[in-house]
């Protein structure tokens, strides 16, 4: 082979394997682009204002209406379990055990909770949430909002907990030894200094969270189970958006399809709004130390 | 310089600091009960299932894991069938997302011009934010029919060649694994990307400079300096995707036609550990629960192995990048 | 530059003169060794910093001239592993010891740092923080308390009628100021500066050592600063530090004209460092 074969067989090999990325990247933009085709189209013909008023018990006649309301009540009373929960165990890495053992342990194994299969999260909750409950009420109470919040506050909390655990790292240490020097306790410190400052990220890390657990079905399958009828009682069996759909699409009946397209584009334009203003967010209130 | 006699201000101060010292005590206490919890969540998921799961995982022994038989009227259970499902349509995920996420990975680290790689990797971010179940009813309602328009073709094609071929034999009705296997690929793609192009970002510019400038192409770039770099992060990033993969329920229940078969062929339905849960769930009793459970636990089990590979592949990265 | 803000106790500028031997030390350093970890930052120093003076800690960077003012309030504590031994006595006490209060310690001594850190709040909040964890005032008191801070710190008439905003929004020096008035609105006696102006431009700089002063007559000051222009400006007493190790420590004017260590000269005159 001579040195201008050589050349052009590296030029070739450069260019082939050019185009092969670029066309993975197409093919990548593709599918995003043909789901959120479909979601939409298939989404938008099925919108109508029943969906907001009427009830799944009503089948193809009905609406969605006690799912939206399960959801939104599952969906707060998980944020108002995981949020707290997350931010004080992510001030607890970055502020007491950024350099601990068992930091890096929780911290490590926060990561794998992180993308943890949903669906046994959810035979968790049933285990330690709905069994014993039914237990206790002697069958009164089984399935319930409380215990599908649960099992969604299971997957907001590692969210929460990395990302405050990341912005609080990124508060500079001058910040606390000014404090300090006040003669201030650490706690003071952490709760209305370093938390503040903080708090874009903090905030964004719940907006994060909620994203990931307003659109997962698998754990509230057998914790809040569904209900085709209005429910608000956090004891009561809930309906859920994402429930709702998963019965619907299984179903032979194409007007369910349709409802439940209509469900999936709500469902799906709530996550990437709420993903979108989380990172827009971030972006404008960056903190603001170097 | 304050009007209070120096001793007391004294014992005022000192007061102060144990008290404060007593309120740091117990804050830290807190936050701690708190971290605590995300070990509990953990520990928990395992042990509760491993409980739940006992009749079967003690009564079978290593029978429920090689048998295939699943047969809840003979209480007779055995979860080789949806082992095999859950691991063939992870794998055909990772066999087609891996390449892929590495192309789009390199057009976004080397190729794209600056203009484009915000966009096109924000773009790629927010597939990743979608919810699963979303991927799933895509898969049944738009790519099964696409899938059964194809596979006859498919058959035809693949199918004759020798013991490969075998693979591809099958009725053409759209559902099975690899339909599952593609809508896995689909969805773990932008998982494992963001982690290469993540990585892959922290090569140092010195490396890749100095190889340019000894006449390297990009792709000689990419394949001896960047890659050999990243690679345990790489790896980890895979792994990730793979765990993923693993435990992911509603993208594969609604197209793996849930059948407790196992066969050659990838065009046949199947099942996966999930989907035999969350279909099966809600109507099981006795035993039959109890095997559910227990599949949970396997599930479990083997999506944590799969996640600490990946973590501590990922974390030997940050490492190096630290030091 | 600045108006002449009203002070209490006009008269004790004068009072003090050069006899600064024969006052009682405030702070007094004795035998004290300091360690990160293996590495042993500050060898055996043993210094007497003087009441309403000005002492300046110079050396090349390295030489633990921080490290000597973290250990005046303790926030070295805050980090495992570094250790200090040795005495330090506040008005004859160890603040060494154990048993000393840290919450009277931190309000007794202030620190400003390098980089001027205002907390995430307003600028009346950014006052009104730290003196809410040591006394309890009325709202009346604490307004007149922060004014009073503020305008000992040469900043009341530039902030006074954005108290509400975030004190982000002041300009570096401005900050600065902040940080001077949130220490000495604790009544502290004791002002700690660690390089105050080295994030600072020219004119912020020239005001806050206007500022130290002014400080001087009320409140001891230690300060330390690469800068030995700085040092010779604000300084009554200048200690050089080399290596860990006090070289010489003795009256400003000395050390820059005559001083009696070979190293110091050097120092002094740039041959190194």
């Amino acid at each position: 082979m001579t040195l201008l074969d050589i050349y052009f067989r590296r030029r070739a090999v450069n260019m082939t394997a050019m185009i092969l990325s670029g066309l993975a990247a197409a093919v990548g933009l593709a599918f995003l682009v043909w789901i959120l085709w479909v979601t939409l189209k298939s989404g938008l013909s099925a919108l109508d204002l029943k969906l907001f008023t009427k009830i799944t018990a009503y089948g193809a006649e009905g609406g969605l209406s006690n799912a939206i309301v399960g959801s939104l009540v599952m969906d707060l009373i998980a944020l108002a379990i995981c949020a707290p929960v997350g931010v004080l165990a992510g001030t607890f890495l970055a502020e007491y055990a950024s350099r601990t053992k068992l930091g890096a342990v929780i911290r490590f194994l926060n990561d794998i909770l992180l993308s943890a299969p949903s669906i046994v999260l959810g035979l968790f909750v049933y285990m330690i949430v709905v069994l014993p409950m039914s237990n206790l009420s002697h069958g009164a109470v089984s399935f319930s909002g409380l215990a599908g919040a649960v099992a969604l506050a299971l997957i907001g909390l590692p969210v929460i907990v990395r990302t405050t655990d990341e912005m609080l790292q990124l508060v500079p240490g001058t910040l606390r030894e000014a404090a300090l020097s006040l003669g201030v306790p650490q706690w003071k410190l952490t709760v209305q200094v370093l938390m503040r400052a903080a708090v874009s990220g903090i905030v964004t890390g719940v907006l994060l969270a909620l994203a990931r657990l307003a659109g997962e079905t698998a754990p509230l399958l057998f914790t809040a189970f569904g209900n085709n009828f209005m429910a608000f009682h956090p004891l009561n069996k809930m309906e859920s958006l994402p429930i709702a759909i998963y019965q619907y699409t299984n179903d032979p009946n194409p007007a369910l399809h349709a409802i439940a397209w209509a469900g999936a584009l709500l469902i799906t334009l709530f996550v990437l709004l709420l993903s979108l203003s989380a990172r827009w967010y971030l972006h404008r209130h960056k903190v603001t130390h170097d | 310089m304050s009007s209070i006699p120096a001793t007391i201000a004294t014992e005022n101060a000192d007061r102060r600091s144990r008290v404060d010292a007593r309120h740091d005590v117990w804050f830290r206490r807190l936050l701690k009960v708190c971290a605590l919890l995300v070990l509990a969540a953990l520990l928990g998921a395992a042990l509760s299932t491993l409980w739940g799961g006992r009749e079967v995982l003690l009564g079978h022994g290593l029978h429920f894991l090689t048998s295939d038989a699943w047969n809840p009227v003979t209480n007779d259970y055995g979860a080789w069938a949806p082992i095999f499902g859950t691991l063939v349509t992870s794998l055909i995920a990772l066999i087609l997302a891996v390449p892929t996420a590495f192309g789009i990975a390199l057009f976004l680290t080397e190729i794209a011009p600056a203009w484009l790689r915000g966009p096109v990797a924000m773009a790629i971010e927010l597939l990743a934010s979608i919810p699963s179940i979303i991927y799933g009813m895509w898969g049944l309602f738009v790519f099964v029919p696409f899938m059964a328009s194809i596979e006859p073709g498919l058959s035809e094609m693949l199918g004759r060649i020798p013991l490969f071929g075998k693979l591809f034999q099958g009725p053409p009705i759209g559902l099975g694994l690899l339909t599952a296997g593609i809508v896995l690929a689909v969805m773990i793609l932008p998982f494992i990307c963001s982690v290469m192009r993540e990585v892959f970002q922290t090569v140092p510019n010195r490396l890749k400079e100095s190889s340019y400038a000894l006449g390297s192409t990009t792709w000689e770039v990419v394949w001896d300096i960047v890659l050999p770099y990243t690679r345990s992060a790489v790896i980890g990033g895979i792994f990730l995707g793979l765990g993923r993969a693993l435990g992911e329920t509603m993208a594969v229940t609604f197209v793996l036609g849930n059948a407790y078969d196992i066969t050659a062929s990838l065009l046949m339905p199947g099942t996966s550990i999930s989907s035999s849960i969350a279909n099966e769930f809600n109507e099981a009793v006795g035993t039959h629960r109890s095997a559910l459970i227990a599949l949970g636990f396997l599930l479990f089990v083997v999506t944590f192995v799969v996640l600490l590979v990946s973590r501590l592949m990922l974390r030997q990265l940050a490492r190096r990048e630290g030091a | 530059m600045t108006e002449n803000t009203a002070l209490p106790n006009m008269t004790s500028m004068f009072a003090a003169t050069s006899s600064l031997v024969s006052m009682q030390p405030k702070l007094e350093v004795r035998n004290l060794n300091f360690r990160y970890g293996d590495f042993q930052a500050l060898k055996s120093i043993g210094m007497d910093i003087p009441e309403k003076k000005v002492t300046a800690i110079i050396g090349p960077s390295g030489c633990g001239k921080s490290t000597l003012l973290r250990v005046f309030n303790r926030i070295y504590a805050v980090y495992p592993g570094q250790r200090a031994d040795g005495e330090v006595l506040l008005d004859g006490e160890d603040i060494l010891d154990v048993g000393y209060p840290l919450h009277g310690l931190r309000s007794k001594v202030g620190m400003v740092f390098q980089k001027p850190v205002p907390f995430p709040m307003t600028i009346f909040e950014n006052i009104a923080w730290g003196i809410r964890h040591h006394e309890r005032l009325s709202k009346a008191d604490m307004a007149a308390r922060v004014e009073q801070a503020l305008r000992r710190a040469a900043l009341w008439d530039e902030v006074k009628d954005k108290l509400k905003r975030n004190a982000l929004g002041l300009s570096g020096g401005q900050q600065q100021r902040l940080c001077i008035a949130r220490s000495i609105a604790l009544k502290p006696e004791v002002l700690l500066l660690d390089e105050p102006t080295s994030a600072l431009d020219p004119i912020a700089t020239g005001r806050i050592e206007q500022l130290i002063e002014e400080l001087k007559r009320d409140y001891t000051l230690v300060i330390v600063t690469h800068n030995m222009q700085q040092a010779a400006r604000v300084s009554d007493r200048t200690a050089f530090m080399y290596l860990g190790e006090l070289v010489e420590f003795d009256d400003t004017e000395r050390i820059f004209t005559k001083p009696a260590k070979q190293q110091t000269e050097d120092y002094i005159s740039g041959r190194f460092g």
